[in-house]
């Protein structure tokens, strides 16, 4: 009996706003808090996925294309679809438990990850991740 | 014929160790218990910490009218925590049946086997 529920796991959530997003688990709390007395993570996802690049395309192009959105969010473990799949991208000291607290917090946290998201969608590694969900 | 009497006592022997699991085990019927036991692990916990008892799943049973998606995500899961996984041979009406109860069970999740070997016998496919 193996735990996956892990930091750097590649999830799906499956209800809310974001479903049908992939995201990956930033920290898990599995035996809840005071205020959720449920398992659940905090997950840093894809607001909106980078477009397909081209050869073709121009720098400039490209740079518009590869851009990513984020969010972050602390979901229950029974809104998520677990994957076989990792991301490793060190998203421990910018999304914390209490970025979420203030807006301003959660939008530099958002920022922050989104530059690690498209640095890494440059790469070229991970194609899976960044890859939208089709359904 | 050989092979037609030879699941009738492999399925009846799977029967009588899940009846030994009802009486002397631990275990969880139902979809939504079945992947919370999957989702849980295995670390050691002070107990009066939690909320709600802990059940980490061994064993996972499914039957054989389960959904096929629901049964893809039970296997998934199963796979990714490293967990056994056995297709009984009968529907969910016999399931129940086998468990003891009076209700339709689609798949069950043994978390401790008590007295039974049912864990060595049974060794899940996947």
């Amino acid at each position: 009996m193996v735990k996956f529920l892990k930091p750097n796991k590649a999830v799906i959530v499956l209800q809310g706003r974001y479903a049908g997003r992939k995201a990956v688990i930033v920290k898990s709390f599995d035996e809840g808090t005071r205020d959720r007395p449920y398992g659940h993570c905090l997950v840093a996802g894809i607001k909106k996925y980078p477009s397909k690049v081209i050869r073709k395309d121009s720098a400039k192009k490209t740079a518009k294309k590869s851009r990513v959105k984020c969010f972050v969010k602390l979901v229950n473990y029974q809104h998520l679809m677990p994957t076989r799949y990792t991301l490793d991208v060190d998203l421990k000291d910018v999304v914390t438990a209490d970025v979420l607290q203030t807006k301003d917090k959660k939008v530099a946290a958002c920022k922050a990850t989104k530059e690690r998201f498209e640095e890494r969608f440059k790469t070229g590694k991970n194609r899976w991740f960044f890859t939208k969900l089709r359904f | 014929m050989v092979a037609a009497k030879k699941t009738k006592k492999t399925h009846e022997s799977i029967n009588n160790r899940l009846a030994l699991v009802m009486k002397s085990g631990k275990y969880t019927l139902g979809y939504k218990t079945v992947l919370k036991s999957l989702r849980s692990s295995k670390d050691e916990r002070m107990v009066e910490y939690l909320y709600f008892v802990v059940l980490d799943g061994k064993l996972i049973i499914i039957a054989n009218n389960c959904p096929p998606l629901r049964k893809s995500e039970i296997e998934y899961y199963a796979m990714l925590c490293k967990v056994g996984v056995h297709h009984y041979n009968g529907n969910n009406v016999d399931l129940g049946t086998a468990c003891g109860k009076y209700f339709r069970v689609c798949c069950l999740s043994i978390v401790e086997p008590g007295d039974s070997d049912i864990l060595k016998s049974v060794p899940g496919d996947h």
